[in-house]
């Protein structure tokens, strides 16, 4: 299994899913596509101590994270 | 005759570990909670030692390589850091939006180690004190 965990008010909200499953597969591209193109900046880690961020859906990331666009304080 | 029941043996042992059982189930619970584990869960083995033990984690700038420490915060808690991990100058930004403490740290801990110069584009600087970075509790 493969989650998409995006940052809310809540923590985050997560979004598991099969990536063997093409129905369910798809459903997190479309997710990972209206997340960024809304702004969310996606992230996936690489190793244990490396992130990368990412602007096209990766299916075989296991967990890939979202966050809302950052702005100065 | 009034009324009063008489405890089982250990019966009030057992109503305060219900009762911090209770506690603790919902105070890990809350959106701050949820949120310092996923920072937790994201923090290198290192960080999330310093993190534990210091109540901030420093970070590697991906542009720069320049240092940068990360306090327990949601805003004007960036501070870069010199060779010697002294304050040199805060850098405020974080995600939009209304996100509990651990979601905001790490948002700015994946910006700055994967965008650098995009943070410090839209960051504003401000003079760090202690006022700005103290640690009401810890939370690593």
């Amino acid at each position: 299994m493969a989650i998409q965990i995006v940052m809310d008010r809540t923590g985050d909200s997560r979004h598991p899913f099969n990536p063997d499953h093409a129905k369910e597969l798809a459903k997190a591209e479309q997710r990972f596509y209206e997340l960024t193109k809304a702004g969310f900046t996606a992230a996936v880690r690489t190793g244990p101590s490396q992130t990368s961020q990412i602007r096209s859906f990766d299916p075989t990331a296991e967990e890939t994270l979202f966050f809302p666009r950052v702005v100065g304080g | 005759m009034f009324g009063f029941r008489q405890r089982p043996p250990g019966g009030r042992s057992l109503m305060r570990a219900t009762r911090a059982l209770f506690i603790r189930h919902r105070a890990e619970g809350t959106p701050e909670s949820r949120s310092l584990r996923l920072l937790r869960e994201w923090l290198s083995p290192a960080q999330r030692e310093q993190f534990a033990r210091k109540g901030y984690f420093e970070v590697v700038g991906s542009d720069s390589g320049k240092r940068y420490r990360i306090h327990a915060g949601a805003s004007l808690n960036v501070c870069e850091i010199d060779e010697r991990g002294r304050l040199q100058g805060g850098w405020c930004f974080m995600p939009i939006g209304v996100l509990p403490i651990g979601d905001v740290m790490l948002a700015q801990k994946i910006m700055l180690e994967t965008c650098e110069g995009q943070v410090r584009a839209v960051a504003r600087r401000f003079t760090p004190n202690g006022f700005h970075l103290r640690q009401t509790r810890p939370l690593g």
